[in-house]
């Protein structure tokens, strides 16, 4: 869906067409309600004859999903055009930078792959000084001492303050 | 009176006013993050306070409590990373007043509101309380329901300028609250237990406002040089004050009751608070960037909300919330004898919290106000380090729940989602009342017909539902004349505005 | 100067200074050989300040203040009443530093989650304490005895509305379908109205939302105290001090009925690091702190190890078992 995105991102200003991505929206709203419909299907009768059935309010959420996503369809064809969110920090006007995003998301998805085995001491680090970096901070010795410094901290504010064990991982024994 | 004089001579004695200082201290700093809250607090903490008498850990206990509410806003208006499910409201304005340089403003009116909703509330409880406690218990699930569904009525004041957007995002919201077993079986769990118990609202909020904020604007990063947020006035001007004021007092009158209703629900009060604020406010236009009355009243509902938990908490030894059921083990820990008798058997303790209460309360203005330029400065730091730190605290916050690295992975996906959100212009604030509303509507309607064996009738058999159903049949009758009267220009095209679409139309075939 | 040769100084330094943090014996996660001072982890399978919670933290500060044990690392494991929890500790299979506090609620959940981490996988250490089922109705309440609500209950079994402060699974659940069996009233058709802990429990039954609340009674002490609420009968082999009602037994109906806690290790631990456990447990049992606890916390002492606790967690096990296949639930 990315890819989309930023074309359409790109030809935005010059072309005030239809919003082709946002069909994929809609179909991914009626993915979802066809699920949560699937789900609720697949429930049994609860135990005690009950008037509100497991299966009821999902059944309700999930049949109004895919109403939303066809109509949303019927929308789009129609020319409604989202308006993407405005803020201080961001610049409308050039195209979704898929990169940095991509990025970001694998700084955090490097997190949660390595937290078990490095420990929180480690990954916040690396979670700090990565995001400090792909976000365009290039001074990456001050980057990972913050970093460093954050995430080291935080584990021992944690572990002996506040008494919640965050696990060491690899550092257990060290720390 | 005497009785209160009293109290405040316990509260006010150095000692304890050491241990409400600790207290308060405590509470903002564990408030600050996400995953750690005064429930929490109060548990780790409740070992060392069987050391030191009882007033004195009752009286922390009351710093600690007060202080998460306020810990709790600081890092929703800053970071936008809401500690407290009943501060997730806050985020909404107050981060977009922290990003236009009006930090100082938003932290000042959330604190001084409050303070003022705290010291109301703290009053009412004083007088209200042994009064009301029977009342409360007549409450059952068809009034909550009524209630619930007023609150839901009250969405369709948020949902923003696209009614189509706003049902979308409301009705992910409702998806999302559907995961777990709490039916007895598992819905949407994909067979993992780690979503048996369903997806925590602070998580959900987290991870749209603060992950889903940080991919967004990794997307579009401003590539010229960025300027630095101003920090602007450090103070609230004359402006600020009149348009505060009156929140703060609706936000208590909102937050008292709810907080007193043993299944209310801290998140809301907060939210209906919003709500009004945005269908009374003279700028609603201002609402979705910063306007002040959407944290000055929700901030006063959430204060006012806490203290009105004590009421079932001491009039009856009823605990409804996490944290006041948590005071009540310290107090029977202490070998008090909860429930109806307490304010009859130990009138100076009772009175003692009370006094201190408002001896927390006032503790945290005089060292929050100063502090609000202060923190607004935090927002100086570079940009880049300023959403790193963003992902750091989140994550932090996830992860500090379970050490688990699938509370990460929700994050992210739900973050995910968030960052589509931005992209079409999906509102963010139905989705949140829809994973809270949900479960809570599903559960009253289940109980209620329950216990009538599928009875209907049972719904509007409590005066409480009979008159919040009226109120809300009343408000749509004033709606119907006065949306009669100027129709809305800024409908969805396809619900209002056929002909423009039309136009847009030809414009693809050509 | 290049930057990644200061870099690796930097990093160098940090090295330093964490070897150093450690050889100076900052290192707070270390543990130790000796047995009176061995660094344990303790597994809670719900949040702080729950029933669990209360029970495993009051074990391991008098382990801990009687330097039966070092240190405890108490991580609260939440996630679909404790199955999350029993699947970490199966995952710690032959861990020589963990224990498991656990109980009746766990055993249930792990059948109506359909979870493979069942208790009788783990290793038994010992149980700890219990807490007595009540029946419970409002001030005024036709019900008056035992034999009002078993005839009540006879004539309209679904009528009659069941409330408890437990999900499916749980105590407050297991208690009312296996009180409808003995009783003969076919556990499907019970009414039971969960209820989200004992705060909401009371509330609807101080409004007479419903007609019998079943829960342990620690809550309740207060209503009872009052004359708010009355209890038409406890479930243990023996009357409970304080409480004026008789056991399930003295009024005619054959049931005994406790929730319980214990602790559980992981599998394929050693003998002797199963000895160990159970030995300091045992002495941690008799402790003047662990007395206080129980004191404080109104739990009844119902310690038991070894081949004892075995066959009890077996029984139990079964017992839970055949309630939930009944219902449909496992």
């Amino acid at each position: 869906m990315s890819t989309t995105t930023e074309e359409l991102a790109d030809k935005r200003p010059l072309h005030p067409l239809i919003d082709k991505a946002q069909y994929g929206l809609a179909a991914f709203l009626a993915l979802a309600g066809g699920y949560v419909l699937y789900d609720a299907a697949m429930l049994d009768d609860a135990f005690a004859d009950q008037p509100v059935q497991p299966y009821t309010l999902p059944f309700i959420v999930g049949g109004g999903l895919v109403l939303l996503g066809i109509l949303l369809a019927v929308a789009t064809a129609r020319g409604d055009r989202p308006e993407a969110e405005e803020g201080e920090d961001i610049d409308l006007t050039q195209g979704t930078d898929v990169r940095t995003v991509g990025l970001l998301a694998l700084v955090l998805i490097g997190n949660i792959l390595l937290i078990d085995w490095l420990g929180w001491a480690i990954t916040g680090a690396f979670v700090f000084a990565g995001a400090a970096t792909v976000l365009g901070s290039r001074n990456w010795v001050r980057n990972i001492t913050v970093g460093v410094a954050l995430s080291v901290g935080s584990w021992y504010a944690f572990y002996v303050l506040l008494g919640v064990p965050i696990p060491a991982g690899i550092l257990d024994g060290v720390l | 009176m005497d009785l209160l004089l009293d109290g405040f001579a316990t509260a006010l004695t150095p000692e304890n006013l050491l241990f409400a200082t600790i207290g308060v201290l405590l509470g903002t700093a564990v408030g600050v993050l996400p995953g750690i809250g005064p429930a929490m607090t109060l548990a780790l903490l409740l070992p060392v306070t069987y050391s030191v008498g009882a007033d004195s850990a009752i009286i922390m206990f009351a710093g600690i409590y007060y202080g998460g509410m306020y810990g709790g806003s600081t890092t929703s208006i800053l970071l936008n990373t809401p500690g407290e499910s009943s501060s997730v409201i806050t985020a909404i304005e107050g981060n977009k007043m922290a990003k236009a340089g009006r930090a100082s403003q938003a932290l000042a009116t959330a604190a001084i509101g409050s303070f003022v909703a705290g010291t109301i509330a703290t009053v009412l409880l004083w007088v209200v309380t042994p009064f009301v406690a029977d009342v409360v218990v007549t409450l059952g699930s068809p009034s909550y329901l009524a209630l619930m569904l007023l609150a839901l009525f009250a969405v369709t004041a948020v949902l923003g300028s696209s009614k189509l957007r706003g049902f979308i995002a409301l009705f992910l919201g409702l998806a999302v609250g559907l995961v777990g077993t709490s039916t007895g079986q598992a819905r949407l769990t994909f067979g993992n237990p780690l979503l048996a118990d369903g997806i925590d609202i602070v998580v959900v909020a987290v991870a749209l406002f603060a992950i889903g904020e940080a991919l967004w604007v990794a997307a579009h990063l401003r590539h010229k040089p960025l300027e630095i947020i101003p920090v602007g006035q450090p103070w609230m001007n004359k402006e600020d004050w009149r348009r505060s004021w009156k929140p703060w007092l609706r936000g208590t009158a909102f937050g008292f009751p709810f907080g007193a209703l043993p299944a209310g629900g801290a998140e809301l009060p907060t939210f209906l608070s919003y709500a009004t604020e945005k269908k009374l406010s003279r700028h609603p236009e201002e609402f979705g960037h910063g306007a002040i009355e959407g944290v000055a009243g929700p901030e006063a509902a959430n204060n006012a909300s806490a203290a009105g938990t004590l009421v079932p908490l001491l009039a009856l030894g009823l605990p409804t919330t996490a944290t006041a059921a948590i005071m009540l083990v310290a107090l029977q820990g202490y070998g008090f004898q909860t429930g109806p008798t307490l304010m009859d058997d130990h009138p100076d303790l009772v009175w003692a919290l009370l006094a201190s209460l408002f001896v927390a309360n006032t503790l945290l203005l005089i060292i929050n106000l100063p502090m609000a330029p202060l923190w607004a400065k935090l927002l100086r730091i570079p940009r880049p380090y300023l959403y790193a730190g963003i992902l750091f605290f989140a994550s932090l916050g996830a992860y500090s729940v379970n050490f688990q690295a699938f509370d990460l992975a929700l994050l992210l996906a739900i973050g995910a989602l968030g960052f589509f959100m931005r992209r079409f212009g999906i509102p963010v604030l139905p989705l949140i009342i829809g994973v809270i509303l949900g479960p809570k509507i599903e559960e009253q309607l289940t109980t209620a017909l329950k216990i009538s064996q599928g009875d209907v009738s049972t719904l509007w058999s409590e005066p409480v539902a009979v008159v919040v159903y009226a109120v809300m049949a009343l408000l749509l009758v004033a709606m119907a004349v006065t949306g009669a009267r100027k129709p809305s220009p800024s409908e969805s095209p396809l619900l209002d505005a056929p002909g423009d679409s039309n136009d847009n139309k030809e414009l693809v075939e050509r | 100067m290049h930057p990644s040769r200061r870099m690796f100084r930097i990093l160098a330094l940090l090295t330093a200074l964490v070897l150093a943090a450690a050889v100076s014996g900052c290192g707070v996660t270390r543990g130790s050989d000796d047995p009176d001072n061995r660094r344990l982890r303790m597994l809670i399978p719900n949040s702080v300040g729950g029933g669990y919670d209360l029970t495993g933290r009051a074990a391991a500060k008098a382990l801990e203040d009687n330097d039966l044990t070092g240190r405890f690392e108490i991580t609260n494991v939440q996630g679909a009443s404790g199955t999350v929890a029993m699947q970490r500790l199966l995952n710690e299979k032959g861990a020589d530093d963990v224990m498991m506090l656990m109980g009746l609620g766990v055993v249930g959940a792990v059948y109506t989650n359909k979870s493979d981490a069942t208790p009788l996988k783990m290793t038994p250490i010992a149980r700890l304490v219990e807490e007595q089922e009540g029946i419970l109705v409002p001030a005024d309440s036709p019900l008056e005895t035992l034999d009002d609500l078993v005839k009540a209950w006879k004539d309209d079994p679904s009528g009659l509305t069941v409330g408890g402060g437990s999900t499916n699974g749980g105590p407050d659940h297991l208690f009312p379908m296996q009180l409808a069996d003995t009783i003969g009233i076919n556990p499907n058709d019970v009414n039971y109205i969960s209820y989200d802990g004992g705060g909401p429990l009371t509330t609807a039954l101080l409004g007479s939302k419903i007609d019998v609340g079943m829960s342990g009674l620690g809550e309740f002490e207060g209503q009872i105290k009052d004359g708010k609420l009355r209890v038409l009968a406890v479930s243990g082999e023996e009357r409970l001090s304080g409480v004026d009602a008789p056991t399930l037994t003295e009024a005619g109906v054959d049931l005994v009925f406790t929730n319980w806690r214990g602790v559980l290790a992981p599998p394929g631990i050693s003998d002797e690091q199963r000895e160990y456990l159970v030995d300091r447990l045992t002495q941690m049992h008799d402790t003047d702190e662990w007395r206080a606890a129980l004191d404080a916390n109104g739990w009844t002492d119902n310690f038991a190890t070894g081949k004892e606790f075995e066959d009890f967690l077996a029984e139990q096990d079964a017992r839970v078992a055949d309630t939930l296949k009944e219902l449909g639930l496992a």
